[in-house]
């Protein structure tokens, strides 16, 4: 038998830390929680990279092939081929300044997506706040944007295109695709978990929507009457700014605002989504 | 009677799909909603379900320092009342109160990155298992000294055995300094040595004031180490006024698991065909 605890129970707090109950449906994303974790996010984010890098021979240097080798394809077939026309910059600049940021949003859902049905080992073993799944894959793909960043600032240097004020903006676009990635990847992901299909339709669903943004092409070429249409695509708005950045082109500003709205929107329904899903993930996984 | 850990009418169902797909197709989702267009998509998937109820109206209040032991037949609930504890997933009906912090281990390696070393995944367990970075530091000798595997830090995890993985990650836990520590049975891949070392920290963790609950088909063990013990049939729970009573009445009535280690018998895989008397009778 055991020796009785030698404790003095005087410092039990008075309120649970813990309460454990049965789900409620309305219930948000508890953002205390998600910060008090925030030491697990920065450790998925380092471990994924410090792995990556750990088994490709190429490592970095693969982050700045993939939007590098899309550019040259492009370059060469609407470029050269089709000789799509470009707001005055020559098409290999203005195709990598679209590319880098839609390979980092595509690479962001598209592994942010798998991430809590690879995660299940985590899922089902340990307790911590599953949207850091998530996160931290769309964050791992934000440091890759980072690194190939320095590519547009080679071609900037090199096509001799000057930066304006309107570069201040960059950030604010880059915290916009994040988050709008973020939102995507949470609908997803939680949806994947059960819905193992929806995985498949994710590389169908990027390819399209790549070629409903402005990405290869100016969105001037799309016709005035299909505007509005158009730029209900969150992402079309975040693009033709971002070359607006770059280049001191005049601003979309109704194009982000609409683009804002719509992402906000999804943001809610898509944490509320998770948030319900989540409670089941550990028994569906 | 202070308490660390309340359970008020706890009760866990799951929902069994009789098909096949033991994930619904999205498909099938879309085309349940169709059909009835006012259920939610989740429980309309269109195929026969049916309840199982692994946990059934359990209730109980521990102390701190107390060292909860918990048997019952595989299947029983004993995991699913684990895994509520540890909030991995909730409860279909009832209350759980801890006033305390919970680190629990239910399998030896989760969150373990196989291409990372040892050294690199004890700080990634460690944040898995909510400890700050600072604390980990401070721990970190003490860790690497419990799991004896200093030797092995600065290789990858995928080259460990199974029983320096469970080393490694049982020193994590048991170093998070848990007001609750929640152990499933994870010492059975540990050797004699390192199952005794377990044990000595857990009364070491008890001495500190510490709860412990712990699962384990290893009545011997539970014996030793626990002064209350719970038993799950059937998604109930019962507690015995005897602890010493109930383990030798459940050790009488169900047959020897292969994790039942003693003298005698050693192990042997086949656990039903074994009729050999309990050695639970000095108890």
């Amino acid at each position: 038998m055991l020796p009785e605890s030698s404790y003095s129970s005087s410092i039990l707090p008075k309120e649970p830390l813990i309460k454990i109950r049965p789900s409620r449906p309305w219930s948000f994303i508890d953002l205390r929680d998600v910060w008090a974790h925030r030491e697990l996010f920065f450790f998925l984010v380092w471990r994924d990279v410090k792995v990556r890098y750990k088994q490709t021979l190429l490592g970095a240097l693969w982050v700045i092939l993939q939007p590098l080798l899309m550019t040259l394809i492009f370059m060469v077939f609407l470029g050269m081929l089709v000789r799509v026309p470009t707001p005055g910059m020559p098409y290999p600049v203005f195709l990598y300044a679209a590319l880098l940021p839609w390979t980092f949003f595509s690479n962001a859902v598209a592994s942010s997506s798998f991430s809590l049905v690879a995660s299940a080992s985590m899922i089902t073993k340990v307790y911590f706040p599953r949207v850091l799944i998530p996160a931290a894959m769309v964050a791992v793909r934000l440091s890759d944007f980072l690194i190939a960043f320095v590519i547009l600032a080679g071609l900037l240097v090199y096509y001799h295109i000057h930066p304006t004020w309107a570069l201040l903006v960059l950030p604010l676009l880059v915290a916009h695709l994040t988050i709008l990635a973020i939102t995507i990847g949470l609908l997803l992901s939680s949806i994947n978990v059960k819905y193992r299909d929806v995985g498949t339709m994710i590389p169908v669903m990027l390819q399209l929507w790549m070629f409903v943004s402005p990405i290869v092409y100016p969105s001037i070429l799309v016709p005035p009457r299909w505007k509005i249409v158009y730029e209900l695509n969150p992402l079309a708005g975040i693009i033709e700014n971002f070359r607006a950045c770059l280049f001191g082109l005049p601003f979309n500003r109704s194009g982000l605002m609409i683009s804002a709205l719509i992402t906000l929107t999804l943001l809610i329904y898509s944490a509320h989504v998770f948030r319900r899903m989540e409670d089941e993930f550990a028994d569906v996984i | 009677m202070q308490t660390i850990v309340q359970v008020r009418n706890l009760s866990k169902r799951y929902q069994l799909r009789k098909s096949r797909n033991t994930h619904p197709t999205l498909r099938e989702a879309l085309m349940g909603s169709l059909k009835w267009p006012w259920a939610r998509v989740s429980d309309s998937n269109g195929s026969k379900t049916d309840t199982l109820w692994a946990l059934r109206d359990v209730n109980f209040e521990v102390a701190p320092g107390e060292i909860v032991g918990i048997i019952g037949p595989n299947g029983a609930g004993k995991s699913t009342l684990l895994k509520i504890l540890s909030r991995i997933t909730k409860p279909s009906e009832g209350e759980v109160d801890i006033y305390g912090r919970v680190g629990s281990l239910l399998e030896i390696g989760t969150g373990f990155h196989p291409d990372l070393t040892g050294r690199e995944n004890i700080f990634l367990n460690a944040a898995i298992l909510g400890m700050k970075r600072a604390e980990t530091t401070h721990k970190f000798d003490e860790i690497v000294d419990f799991s004896e595997v200093e030797r092995f830090l600065d290789i990858p995890v995928k080259f460990y055995s199974s029983g320096m993985y469970l080393r490694l990650a049982f020193a994590v836990a048991v170093h998070l300094e848990p007001d609750v520590l929640i152990l499933d049975e994870v010492l059975a891949v540990g050797d004699a040595s390192f199952q005794k070392k377990c044990y000595e920290k857990m009364r070491q963790v008890h001495s500190e004031g510490r709860t412990v609950f712990f699962v384990s088909h290893n009545l011997q063990a539970i014996k030793q180490l626990c002064n209350r013990v719970f038993v799950v049939n059937g998604g109930r729970l019962t507690e015995g006024a005897d602890m010493h009573a109930t383990l030798a009445q459940y050790g009488a009535e169900s047959p020897p698991n292969k994790n039942f280690q003693t003298p005698t018998i050693g192990t042997n895989s086949d656990d039903k065909g074994l009729t050999v008397p309990t050695p639970l009778g000095a108890g």
